[in-house]
């Protein structure tokens, strides 16, 4: 569904990303790890259309999207929950969870989208008229997942869920990730926290200064012992 | 007692055209982070524009605004993807320095076309006047100041509850989260400065009748609208439109009890005192 092909990327002309290729089959449940500086957000922010690839092709559905905007992403369903949550903070959980139903795609279906995500998340559903500013860590989280939700995601990217999360959201968090994945839908996840990713994602990269070092079955990256170099940095 | 309700009363109708001014600045720099001190005289160009339709056709300011909105608007566009866009990212002193030309640029501009004797346009209600016991009302300022919150309103309601309302709101508070929900950044920051050159089509059109005007009087309108953007707290809605009332207030405050030349200093008088004590500005949220 989504093909990364030889992709170098960066900012300022400074390349993060090296020659890096990686594909996600429809469906599938992928995890990205690896150190801080590994590229990972920075793979992301590319496969969103905020960071121009310098070489490389991004493949979804067999058509060439490299250069498309980031608006054209979203439309075309490849969207990106951030890092930091970065909900809107002066903006209600409600307003916050239309936003995400912005794009012309998503925007006819919002009202049923929206029970939907109010159906995942109840907790929401009590906070609909908060600013989403005086959210809970784990509520704003919630709140990002929902909004990415909103927009119909046909694949959905996470980048750094677990955050600055107790290990009781953590593990909340991760249960919706996986149910969400059971219903079908196709996620790439971005984390730090090896063990829960491995413990969830069907296959994994691992990033090592913008390059894959290992990838594999969850279970062979898990035993692979570059994974831990990698992560180490050593 | 009589003096002290005229002035409040003249206050508060050009106080909320002020704010409606500032209303203009303040979305601008909400989304893009540009201070615009070309401001005032972009309202003198719509002026100008205004008395060039009189001359020619005989237009009243308040029809003439029907088509100086729409090209205030094309021009705001312009003006934003030719000059300002390709700043961005600099430093802010840069887009201040860029602005401060186009001033320059635009005030000299209309003196070559209109010369610098003062002019007036001339509107049908210009010197009808509304009496209510001791205060007498001008009804320019009567309509301006309906017209001023009347609009206001809608641009409140627009932020609030429309889809581009929140994309704008959205881009104000997070320009790199509204990207990722599929709002065009580019697109949201062009439309805003056509859309707040626009409301000072409006202002001009309002200000107009029974006012003369002069292509020196750019930066006047330029530091008012300043002053009333910071007192507001900057992107605060009922803030700005609350400075406004302030700084219109103690204008006529100033013209009524204290002799002329120190009498136009008691808006800044008032504008240092306050920003004293609330630095924050007369928002009551301190965002």
């Amino acid at each position: 569904m989504l093909e990364v092909q030889g992709l170098v990327a960066g900012y300022g002309g400074v390349p993060v990303l090296h020659d890096l290729s990686l594909t996600l089959a429809a469906g599938e449940f992928v995890g990205l790890l690896g150190a801080n500086n590994a590229g990972k957000t920075t793979l992301i922010n590319s496969l969103s259309g905020l960071v121009a690839p310098m070489a490389g092709r991004i493949l979804f559905d067999g058509q060439d999207v490299s250069r498309a905007t980031a608006r054209e992403r979203v439309e075309l369903g490849i969207i990106q929950v951030p890092e930091g949550r970065l909900v809107f903070p002066e903006m209600s959980v409600r307003e916050n969870l239309l936003l995400g139903g912005f794009c012309d795609r998503a925007r006819p279906h919002r009202p049923q989208q929206l029970e939907k995500v109010l159906a995942l998340f109840p907790r929401l559903k009590e906070r609909l008229p908060q600013p989403a500013g005086t959210l809970s860590g784990g509520e704003q989280q919630m709140l990002a997942i929902g909004r990415g939700l909103m927009a119909e995601a046909r694949v959905l990217m996470l980048d750094e869920p677990s955050l600055g999360l107790s290990p009781l959201f953590v593990q909340y968090i991760f249960g919706i990730i996986d149910q969400l994945h059971k219903d079908g839908l196709t996620m790439l996840l971005v984390e730090q926290n090896l063990n829960l990713t491995l413990r969830y994602a069907e296959r994994c990269y691992v990033l090592e200064r913008g390059h894959v070092a290992v990838e594999g079955a969850a279970e062979v990256v898990k035993s692979d012992p570059r994974t831990r170099q990698a992560y180490l940095g050593l | 007692m009589s003096e002290l309700w005229q002035a409040l009363a003249q206050g508060v109708l050009i106080g909320s055209t002020y704010g409606l001014l500032a209303l203009g600045m303040g979305l601008v720099y909400g989304v893009s982070g540009i201070v615009n001190f070309a401001h005032g005289d972009f309202i003198s160009l719509a002026m100008f524009m205004c008395l060039a339709l009189f001359s020619a056709f005989s237009l009243d300011p308040y029809v003439s605004a029907l088509i100086t909105i729409p090209v205030m608007m094309a021009i705001g566009a312009l003006v934003y993807r030719l000059l300002l866009r390709p700043m961005i990212g600099y430093k802010f002193l840069m887009v201040v320095q860029l602005t401060l030309g186009l001033s320059l640029v635009l005030q000299n501009g209309i003196l070559m076309i209109f010369g610098g004797q003062p002019a007036r346009t001339p509107s049908v209600v210009e010197s009808k006047l509304i009496i209510l016991g001791e205060v007498v009302l001008r009804l320019p300022h009567l309509i301006a100041c309906v017209v001023a919150f009347v609009m206001a309103i809608g641009l409140y309601i627009m932020l609030r509850s429309t889809d581009f309302g929140r994309s704008i709101r959205a881009v104000h508070q997070n320009a790199h989260a509204a990207a990722l929900m599929g709002v065009d950044v580019g697109r949201v920051q062009v439309m805003t400065f056509a859309m707040g050159l626009g409301i000072l089509a409006v202002a001009a059109a309002l200000l107009l009748p029974g006012t003369p005007i002069q292509p020196s009087q750019g930066l006047q309108y330029t530091v008012i609208t300043l002053l009333v953007v910071v007192l507001g707290g900057m992107t605060n809605f009922v803030g700005i439109m609350l400075g406004g009332l302030v700084i219109g207030i103690s204008e006529a405050l100033g013209t009524v009890y204290v002799s002329d030349t120190l009498g136009r200093l008691v808006p800044y008088a008032i504008f240092v005192l306050i920003m004293l004590f609330r630095p924050q500005g007369l928002s009551w949220r301190a965002s």
